[in-house]
């Protein structure tokens, strides 16, 4: 049998209906022979959600649950998640390890750079084009020599300048492209690249796309993000002419986008409720981390973000709990069941969804996830962690703009030459998506991913 | 990439035997290659313990700040 090749194409938060009916992309609308939406880990956020998708795994296995982790049980410390703490293995690690040539652009969580038997170029969360962002070291000469100054992310990406956000973005796209299409008429088994564009884009602009935003504006940039998915879907076209008929082709996204409703005050909320407080009370808007909690009485405390983590101060865990393991069962109910039944500003249900890591993950890591993962307005609404505003909702993020948040179902694509799966899929679930690589380049899937091969 | 220069170590032959074994029917074509692949994750893991405490504050503190204007930390 030939060796399959299979190209990975990331587009980061890219959501079905745009790509697969409502943009007109003829390049990845013809690889659409096998297809769905691919429903994305909890938290739908890019950390968990690209190393869930390579491992195969669930976050209880992979000990993360987004960018910034909890240090133990600590009421301060917390830790970010780069690629020292992914400890399970990817993709790339199997492959390489049985021989294959991989080659990984962009995927995030890759930094820093671990060896493998190709080549890697690390993602957005490298602090900066200074340090060593491939695999090997000699590779960032040749992107040098390739693009000039390779742009890593977009910066000031809270800025109200959108048409330099914009021409940001296209810049920092075009030159990834440059070097994927360069790495693509290299020797290779598996190719994985992932774009961060369609990401900035929709958090940047998806006001001035979508009338029913509350803040919908008319402006010449209503265009900006199908004319950037047509650019993309160009460079794809010339990617695809650059690879052998004998390869596989997926593209996939680790999350979809939708309009962003607002914010909810999270520990304003608990403060009100009674679960937390403070040793003063705040005359302004404060970052939760600036002001003195008064651990004694405070049961309930939370972070905030595209999604909330909340936390309880339990007994004999933290350091000052003043929960008994009884009461926390307790009060952690009363606490679900009142996000729950939220509602929003008008007094319409918000359809909160409140999780327990016990029942959304396994493995050995679920005894460090928070306690409750929320979704406020099932991610329609984000979260803030500040305190000392006047309502439990606001409308403005303490950063600047953005307009977007994340959905839970993304993209599922594949083209197989040899046609072992087609037609249009449902259930599909991150996780699939390396058994199924596994399986369409021939090789062994090693037990402990939570994943099915569509091949199975 | 430039030209990759090469040079030999001896490793016992029973090594070799078992490795020449292990690599039947992988993409790995000589065991010299096998033998590279892993010294270069053996040495990666020491180097990333060592880079544990290298991934200076300074650098954590680009990170979070990427992180907090992407709206992720506050």
């Amino acid at each position: 049998m030939n060796r399959l090749k299979v190209f990975v194409i990331g587009l980061d938060c890219a959501p079905p209906d745009l790509v697969f009916d409502e943009f007109d992309l003829p390049n990845i609308q013809q690889l659409m022979d096998c297809y769905g939406e691919l429903t994305s880990t909890i938290p739908a956020i890019t950390c968990p959600a690209w190393m869930s998708m390579v491992s195969g795994k669930n976050p209880g296995k992979l000990g993360f649950y987004g960018f910034r982790n909890r240090k133990g049980f600590s009421y301060t410390d917390m830790w970010i998640a780069n690629s020292l703490a992914v400890k399970e293995d990817t993709l790339w690690d199997i492959f390489s390890r049985e021989g294959k040539d991989v080659s990984i652009i962009g995927v995030p969580q890759t930094y820093p750079p671990k060896p493998v038997n190709g080549i890697m170029v690390t993602s957005f969360l490298t602090p900066d084009i200074n340090h060593q962002y491939t695999y090997p070291d000699a590779l960032k000469t040749e992107i040098k020599d390739l693009v000039g100054e390779y742009i890593l992310d977009v910066e000031e990406f809270r800025t109200e300048d959108k048409h330099k956000l914009l021409s940001q973005i296209y810049e920092m796209t075009e030159k990834r492209c440059t070097v994927v299409k360069h790495y693509l008429k290299k020797k290779w088994d598996f190719f994985m690249w992932v774009e961060m564009g369609p990401d900035r884009l929709h958090h940047g602009l998806w006001k001035f796309f979508d009338p029913t935003h509350r803040k919908y504006t008319e402006s010449d940039l209503q265009s900006a993000i199908p004319e950037y998915y047509q650019y993309l879907d160009n460079q794809i076209g010339e990617m695809l002419s650059l690879v052998d008929e004998d390869t596989c082709v997926m593209v996939v996204s680790d999350h979809g986008a939708k309009k962003m409703e607002g914010c909810i005050n999270v520990n304003d909320w608990l403060i009100q409720e009674g679960y937390l407080h403070l040793k003063e009370e705040p005359t302004q808007i404060v970052p939760i981390k600036k002001v003195q909690i008064d651990w004694t009485k405070t049961s309930v405390w939370a972070w905030g973000g595209y999604y909330s983590r909340i936390f309880f101060n339990v007994k004999g865990r933290e350091d000052a709990g003043v929960l008994t393991r009884e009461e926390y069962h307790d009060v952690r109910e009363e606490v679900k069941k009142k996000l729950e039944s939220m509602k929003d500003d008008r007094g319409a249900p918000l359809n909160t969804k409140a999780f327990r890591p016990e029942d959304i993950y396994t493995g050995k890591y679920v005894r460090e996830a928070p306690d409750l993962i929320v979704y406020f307005g099932d991610l329609y609404w984000r979260a803030t962690e500040s305190v000392g505003h006047d309502s439990i909702y606001s409308f403005e993020t303490e950063i600047g703009p953005d307009d977007c948040v994340h959905a839970q179902k993304g993209i599922f694509i594949l083209k197989d030459p040899e046609e072992r799966v087609s037609g249009k899929k449902e259930n599909l679930n991150i996780m699939d998506c390396a058994p199924t690589i596994l399986d369409l380049m021939g090789s062994t899937k090693p037990p402990g991913m939570d994943g099915h091969s569509l091949l199975e | 990439m430039s030209d990759k220069r090469y040079t030999t170590v001896s490793i016992p032959v029973e090594l070799a035997e078992k490795i020449e074994k292990r690599i039947e029917g992988t993409g790995f074509h000589s065991i010299s290659s096998y033998v590279t692949y892993v010294l270069r994750q053996v040495i990666s893991s020491i180097e990333e313990d060592e880079k544990k405490e290298v991934f200076s504050k300074e650098d954590e503190e680009k990170v979070k700040e990427r992180l907090r204007g992407l709206g992720y930390l506050e």
